[in-house]
Parts: structure tokens; sequence; C-alpha cells
């Protein structure tokens, strides 16, 4: 029987600085599961694509910048196409922990679920308080458009089984991916859990996050979507 | 003072709006038609920003007191709102088939990689 492979997933744009890092703290195995690391390079300027290939992953390139729901969307669709079992993603600014994959990816076996969410907010130790306030907002209009409530909405730490991969129809190109997924684990009826990681909010992961405008523009895509559903 | 200075505001854009179209015409990146719809649309709004009395002629033609300013724009703002969603409808469906593009290339370049992989173990 052939053993469950597991995909990690890192949209990336301009990460030179530090997609290397982030890709050598990937574990290549979880227990006795294979894991393949997929960068996708959303359009880089710098040399995000060649470092993230000189560490071993598969790197797949966008011509231009689509935006991060559109390079996480592109990553799930390769990963399935690679025929894995288990579907992790994660930013790639180092924000989140590779440390982390384990516990979430054991979580989504040993629990049976269907999705398995990286929650800051179960653990906001280190989190600045303007961006716990943005996240709580974006939570509460996560529900208002989506209908579902889960502690951290905008989260890009997830863990997806092959069957869940297949059942969500997304689209979204920015930010409003994490809620849209949201959307897709209540339309689908899908079992999901919140499990605590530790984000790592350091000036670089600061400077790259999300900043004011995007941040209006993942509002304005969010509303959009209630309009265009009235 | 005011009104002045929203006459020449008026003629600055609608000088920038035709003369831009002007050079896309001349580019070939517009059609004529286009940049007619743009030369008459903003030789309008020049017309009433300079002679602003033309309004009430019009608010006389459509009912006189009854319609009233209030109406004239609204069906205006009405006008704009019709106008900036069947542009963020467009602009939607035009950013899903880019995406869509940009993705197939994308995804057919890995593969192509990994055939040629494939194909030449050595190197």
């Amino acid at each position: 029987m052939r053993s469950t492979t597991i995909a990690v997933v890192l949209p990336a744009y301009n990460e030179a600085p530090v997609i290397g890092s982030v890709l050598r703290r990937i574990p290549s195995q979880i227990g006795s599961m294979p894991v393949i690391k997929v960068v996708v390079d959303d359009g880089s300027k710098d040399r995000t694509g060649e470092i993230a290939r000189m560490h071993g992953a598969y790197v797949i390139r966008h011509l231009t910048n689509l935006g991060v729901g559109a390079a996480t969307i592109t990553g799930l669709r390769s990963a399935a196409e690679l025929d894995v079992d288990v579907i992790v993603t994660m930013d790639s600014d180092g924000q989140h922990d590779p440390a982390e994959i384990e516990k979430l990816v054991e979580t989504l076996i040993d629990g049976r679920f269907d999705v398995v969410i990286g929650s800051r907010i179960l653990d906001r130790r280190g989190m600045p308080g303007t961006r716990l306030a943005a996240n709580l907002l974006l939570n509460a209009l996560t529900y208002v458009v989506y209908r579902k409530i889960v502690s951290d909405s905008q989260s890009g730490f997830k863990v997806f089984s092959r069957q869940a991969l297949e059942a969500m129809a997304l689209k979204s190109a920015g930010y409003e991916v994490c809620s849209e997924i949201i959307g897709e684990i209540y339309r689908k009826n899908l079992r999901y859990k919140s499990v605590p990681i530790r984000a790592a909010y350091t000036s670089y992961s600061r400077a790259k996050g999300q900043h004011f405008l995007n941040g209006i523009n993942l509002i304005l895509g969010l509303l959009m979507r209630l309009v265009r559903r009235v | 003072m005011f009104a002045l200075a929203a006459k020449l505001f008026s003629v600055l854009l609608a000088l920038i709006v035709i003369s831009k179209s002007y050079v896309e015409l001349r580019s070939r990146s517009e059609s004529l038609q286009i940049f007619l719809f743009w030369l008459v649309t903003w030789t309008a709004v020049v017309i009433v920003a300079l002679f602003p009395s033309i309004i009430d002629v019009l608010i006389d033609l459509f009912g006189g007191g009854r319609t009233g300013l209030g109406t004239f724009f609204g069906m205006g703002l009405v006008f704009l709102f019709f106008l900036v969603y069947r542009i963020y409808v467009k602009l939607d469906r035009i950013e899903q088939k880019l995406i869509q593009t940009v993705r197939e290339i994308a995804i057919r370049e890995d593969w192509k990689g990994k055939q040629s992989q494939n194909s030449n173990p050595e190197s």
C-alpha cells in the first residue's frame, strides 16, 4: 500500500531573503510520510523561484503577479496533480513555524478532519494589538458574508485532506481567499478544527504582511461577494 | 472665485482625458468610436461647467420646477453607479480569465519541465 504523502504549498512573491530558510526548516518526512515542497512563485522580481528550486522545492511560476489567493489556488491544484493525500498551506515570509506542520497534520489524520486551521488567535502571544483587532474585525466580516465563525479566519497556515480540496471551489485572487475557504468549509459541510499556532511577528513579516491598503481591498472584496449574492 | 476654480478644473480634466484619448487613437490602441465618445462626453461636461444655466433649460425641458435639480443630479448619480457596477463586473471577468490563463501556462510549463527531466535522467 502506498504511504500517505504530504505537500506543503507556499505562495511566494519577492521572498528571496527568507524563502531558503523557511524551506530548510520544513521537514522532509513526518513519521513515515514523505513531504513535498511546492512553491508558487507569483511573478516575483527577485530570485525567489531560483532559491526555492535550490532548496529542493517544486517551483511553479506565474508569468505575472496575480495575488496570494490565486497563487494559493495554483499551488493547491498542482498538489492535487502530484497525487498527494494531505496538503498544507503556509506563508513563505517566515511568519509560520514549519515545526508546527507535524502537529496540524497529526490533528487532521488522527481526528479524521477535512480541514485543520492554525489559529494565531488561540495563542496570541506577541500578536500586535492592531493585528488582533483587524483579525477580529475580519472574523466578524467573514461571518456576515459566509455565515461561519472561526477563531482565525485569515490564517494562511492550514491543512486539507485531498477530499476536502476536491470538494472546494475557490476563485479569489487576493487575501479574501482565506475567508472563501471558511465559506467553503460551511457550504460543503466539511469537518474542521482550529489548533493554536505561534506566529513570528518579525520586522520582515510585519513589513510583508497585510498593509492598510490590502486590508481595504480585502474588506471591499468580501463586501462585493455579499452584494453579488443578494 | 470657487465657481471659476470649478470651471478651470473641469476644463483641465477634459483636456487631459481628450488628449490622452487622442494619443491612444494615434497609437491605434483605441478606436475612432471610443475617441468620439470621450470627445462628445467631455465637451458636454465643459459646456455645462462653463454655462451652468444650461441645466435650468434642461430642467424646464424635463418638466420644470416639478423635476428639480436634485432629481436631475440624482439620475446622474444612479447612472454613474450603474456604470461603476458594469465596470466592476467586466473587470472581475477579465481578472478571472487572466488568472486562468496564467495558471494554465504555469502548470503546463511545470509538467513540461518534469517530462524533460524524465526523458533525460542524466541532467
